[in-house]
């Protein structure tokens, strides 16, 4: 079995933008995340992936994107709020795979300029999620302000950020380990 | 959604799917039903072709096909 082997969380930088702040949420949560003993992590960044537009979910499948889902038992999804809504690339990227996400764990960071973190963001995100078969937490990232929360250089500003993100990422590791043991042990019902 | 696969792969002894990867007995814990499939193979009760989904412990492989009547 392999429920003693480390946790794989990826964080998905969920903007491709030119400018984009999420950039700087993403490496600190992935930093975050990295402080966890027996948890690995990397970041995904949407801009990296080369999907064509003409094309649609699983049949434009990245494979080396598709092969990081299966070997992940959670992650972490930096989402702007753009308009109210997410990116129309992370939701192209997520709609590429299925199988590699059920009954996996999955946690939201939103990040907005203004002062709801991401909270309409993230409210957008959660059934898209639940069709995807992943399994969300209780726990969010709230990121408000984002264009004054870190330097220029991407250092954070806010010393408190990083217990907010401790007890999201402990909620999201708890899940994770017990949606590992009930992929991998517990059967359904027929 | 793009459903409606047919991985194959072969069954232990006790019925448990063996993972086409790596080997390992693999664990069957969820289904999902694809209402976009094709509708002559569909499921009548379910309204849609049911797939189910395979885990194997050893190399966190997924697998999914269709499920057996």
């Amino acid at each position: 079995m392999r429920s003693d082997s480390p946790l794989f969380i990826p964080v998905i930088l969920g903007t491709p933008r030119q400018g984009r702040y999420s950039e700087h949420v993403a490496r600190f949560v992935t930093a975050e995340v990295a402080r966890f003993p027996g948890v690995e992590t990397e970041i995904v960044d949407v801009r990296d992936l080369s999907l064509p537009v003409s094309g649609a979910g699983e049949d434009i499948k990245d494979p080396a994107f598709s092969e990081l889902c299966m070997r992940a038992d959670a992650f972490v999804i930096v989402a702007p709020e753009y308009n109210h809504g997410y990116p129309g690339l992370l939701k192209h990227v997520l709609d590429t795979n299925l199988k590699e996400y059920i009954h996996k764990a999955v946690g939201i960071c939103g990040v907005s300029a203004g002062g709801f973190g991401g909270t309409r963001v993230i409210q957008n995100m959660l059934p898209v999620l639940r069709e995807l078969g992943l399994v969300t937490i209780f726990w969010d990232g709230n990121f408000s302000g984002v264009q004054k929360l870190f330097s220029p250089d991407g250092a954070l500003l806010d010393a408190s950020y990083p217990r907010r993100i401790e007890k999201f990422l402990k909620e999201l590791i708890w899940m994770a380990k017990v949606l590992r043991h009930g992929r991998e042990n517990v059967p359904l019902e027929r | 959604m793009t459903m409606n696969r047919d991985e194959q792969a072969m069954a232990s002894s006790d019925g448990r799917l063996l993972c086409p990867r790596c080997g390992g007995r693999m664990n069957l814990h969820a289904e999902k039903v694809d209402r976009g499939a094709d509708p002559a193979s569909a499921d009548a009760d379910l309204d849609g072709v049911l797939a189910e989904f395979h885990t194997c412990p050893a190399c966190k492989y997924v697998l999914e096909r269709v499920a057996l009547p």
